[in-house]
């Protein structure tokens, strides 16, 4: 232990310590600049306690060195490292204790360091710790008392008082300014999150492509964006960059950033994806990396090609309903240099094209995530006119789940049957209203019902039926079909039925002849609904499914001929 | 082939269909659906694979659910398509039958027999 040595007590301060303490609080208080306010209790601890030199030391935050933060004598120390224990204000503030030398040279523990640099000679030493609880903060030393004398325990007291009352202070103004800075980062992520949002385009629905991104936190990873170009075609892409927080926010800026600029010349996805890739892997940071698809997509003819960046497979729903998936054959952005990306071409034919980010596919369903699967039934349930409405409404209804999203969800959406409309473009260009489409004869074997169905479905897809309309008219004229093969024919499976289609204005005429005995129109009735015996089943679905159902009048001897008419619903074409 | 799979769990038996089922494949539909009655147990219909059924189907399904419950047994369906359950909402059946989402929540449901 240091050894001290005390005298009797000398001259004291005019000042009271107890008025001083509370004066330092004060300027504390009143200001976000700790390092002025120690410089300023310093000058005036010096003159209370009547000595040629002193200095506040605060421990440095990491390490426990003992740094000097301010100085007063007749030489300036600031900025002088004591490491931790070292030296009397290391055992000090150690210890935890005031610690009086009477001369220094005589202490083994003296650090001799500061006097060898700066010519002061120090003679007597008093140190006392300033400690809030069991936080160190540092310790104020002060340096040869003017009168000669050795400090005595007035003076220890007195130093210890100011010391524990300054470093209260300090804890304070510390706190306070960390607040101060968690205030200012929380603004900041808030302005990064209104930047992000601005770089995501504006909703358009002139245009057949919509998107959302709800960001789990303040910041997202996800992105999406399109454009059209003047000549009509629209640029898009959706990308997922690795990590969260304000890295992966930044390195989506400057992907997002990159894909507009690039985009507005380069008309290739894959051409543009290795650009990116390249620049991403020379300029990103390690261990970072985007998932992202790129494509460009033309409302004109309603052909879309786009390459995949290592990102969820896009998801298509044809026009007859039918989903199919595109799995990424290329690693994500940034990864490989040398990786070759390679664009894949997709005439979306009236079908509907799907970007998503992993959150929705991840998205909490039971005990398991949603999945692709999931996903494409929620999609296929929506029926909002306007495209941004029925992603509103994907988001919405995961909501009602009650799960919690765990990433960001972002989804974008092409409709191309939007586009056609928009442009007048049908799949039907090559059919002419009334034309005749397209005849069959086939005997009343149900096992020609097989070969029949997709023929119905494809004229009436070529009559501009939605996929659900289609169906409905489907399984009419297979009810009409089943009809005769059971009622007309009673069942044989040699009787002839001839099928013959035409394209309306408004919609599929179908006309169904057989060759069996005339059936009278009065015994084909709807049935009762309450009764659910088999037999009246496939009339009632005729007439709930097609707009007009009646039979021909056709000569003795020459069978029967059933007229059908599905009309498309109005607002659909 | 119209029915998939035949399996007993919680002694219930489930009954995968599968395909198209119409004029052609219902008759043996009906046939698996009326054999498995016999064994007094209730049925679950799963549908999940069914991509186009029209009121040959249908019939079978409530002819079995009529049999059924005359011998205090239920048939209730699973995982419906939306183009299979369209169909049923165009027969009005769609409240007649108890409909699960899928058949781990179909089995879930304690077994009647088991409460009484």
């Amino acid at each position: 232990m240091v050894a001290t040595e005390r005298s009797a007590s000398a001259g004291r301060s005019p000042h009271d310590p107890l008025d001083f303490a509370a004066a330092l609080s004060r300027s504390f208080a009143a200001t976000r600049d700790v390092d002025a306010t120690i410089r300023h209790a310093l000058t005036h601890i010096v003159e209370l306690m009547q000595v040629e030199a002193g200095a506040i030391f605060l421990t440095d935050e990491t390490g426990g060195n003992l740094i000097c933060r301010a100085s007063a004598g007749p030489v300036n120390i600031d900025g002088l490292v004591v490491p931790q224990g070292h030296g009397i204000v290391g055992r000090s503030v150690a210890d935890d204790v005031v610690l009086v030398v009477e001369n220094a040279y005589d202490n083994e523990a003296f650090y001799a360091e500061a006097d060898k640099r700066t010519g002061f000679i120090t003679r007597s030493i008093l140190c006392a710790p300033m400690t809030v609880g069991s936080n160190r903060i540092g310790a104020v030393e002060v340096l040869n008392k003017y009168d000669g004398q050795p400090f005595d325990d007035a003076d220890q007291n007195m130093l210890k008082v100011v010391a524990s009352s300054a470093g209260l202070a300090i804890s304070n103004a510390r706190l306070a300014a960390k607040l101060v800075e968690q205030e200012r980062l929380k603004r900041e992520l808030e302005l990064a999150a209104a930047i992000q949002r601005s770089l995501l385009p504006p909703a358009d629905d002139t245009l057949p492509i919509a998107g959302i991104n709800r960001p789990m936190r303040e910041v997202s990873g996800d992105f999406y964006d399109f454009f059209q170009t003047p000549d009509g075609i629209i640029a898009f892409c959706l990308g997922d960059v690795s990590g969260k927080g304000m890295n992966a926010a930044l390195l989506m800026a400057k992907t997002a950033s990159l894909f507009r600029c690039l985009g507005k010349t380069m008309h290739d996805p894959a051409r543009l994806a290795g650009v990116l890739n390249r620049e991403i892997c020379d300029t990103a940071s390690l261990g970072m990396f985007v998932t992202m698809v790129i494509g460009i997509y033309d409302p004109a003819t309603g052909m879309l090609n786009f390459t995949n960046a290592g990102h969820m497979p896009p998801l298509l729903r044809r026009a007859d309903g039918v989903t199919e998936t595109f799995a990424a054959e290329a690693p994500p952005l940034g990864i490989l240099r040398e990786a070759r990306y390679a664009t894949q071409n997709l005439p979306l034919d009236r079908g509907q094209f799907f970007l998503y980010s992993d959150g929705l596919t991840e998205f909490p369903a039971g005990y398991d995530e949603l999945g692709i699967d999931g996903l494409d039934r929620i999609l296929a349930k929506q029926t909002d006119t306007r495209l941004a409405d029925r992603l509103a409404a994907v988001l919405q209804e995961l909501d009602e789940t009650g799960g919690q999203a765990r990433d960001d969800l972002t989804l974008l959406a092409i409709d191309d049957r939007l586009a056609a409309h928009a442009n007048g473009r049908q799949m039907t260009a090559a059919f002419e209203d009334g034309e005749f489409l397209v005849g069959f004869t086939l005997i009343s074997n149900p096992n020609r019902l097989r070969i029949l169905r997709p023929a119905l479905l494809a004229a009436a897809t070529a009559c501009g039926f939605e996929t659900e309309d289609a169906h409905d008219f489907v399984l009419g004229a297979v009810e009409a079909v089943e009809n005769i093969m059971i009622h007309a024919y009673g069942g044989g499976k040699t009787g002839e039925i001839t099928l013959a289609m035409h394209r309306l204005p408004d919609g599929i005429m179908l006309r169904i002849r057989d060759f069996a005995p005339r059936v009278d129109p009065a015994k084909i009735q709807p049935r009762l609904l309450e009764d659910v015996r088999p037999g009246g089943l496939g009339t009632h679905f005729i007439r709930t499914v097609m707009d007009d159902a009646s039979f021909i009048p056709m000569p003795e001897g020459e069978g029967n001929l059933l007229e059908l008419v599905k009309r498309r619903r109005t607002g659909q074409e | 082939m119209p029915v998939d799979q035949i399996s007993e769990a919680n002694s219930r038996i489930v009954i995968a269909l599968r395909g198209e089922i119409d004029l052609e494949t219902a008759p043996a539909v009906r046939k698996a659906l009326l054999d498995n009655l016999k064994g007094g147990k209730d049925l679950l219909i799963d549908l999940a694979q069914v991509s186009y059924i029209d009121s040959s189907g249908i019939a079978s399904l409530v002819e079995s659910l009529q049999l059924a419950r005359k011998q205090g047994h239920d048939v209730a369906l699973v995982a419906v398509s939306p183009r299979a359950l369209r169909v049923l909402e165009l027969a009005r059946l769609d409240k007649v039958f108890t409909i699960h989402a899928d058949l781990a929540s179909a089995l879930a449901v304690n077994d009647k027999t088991a409460q009484q």
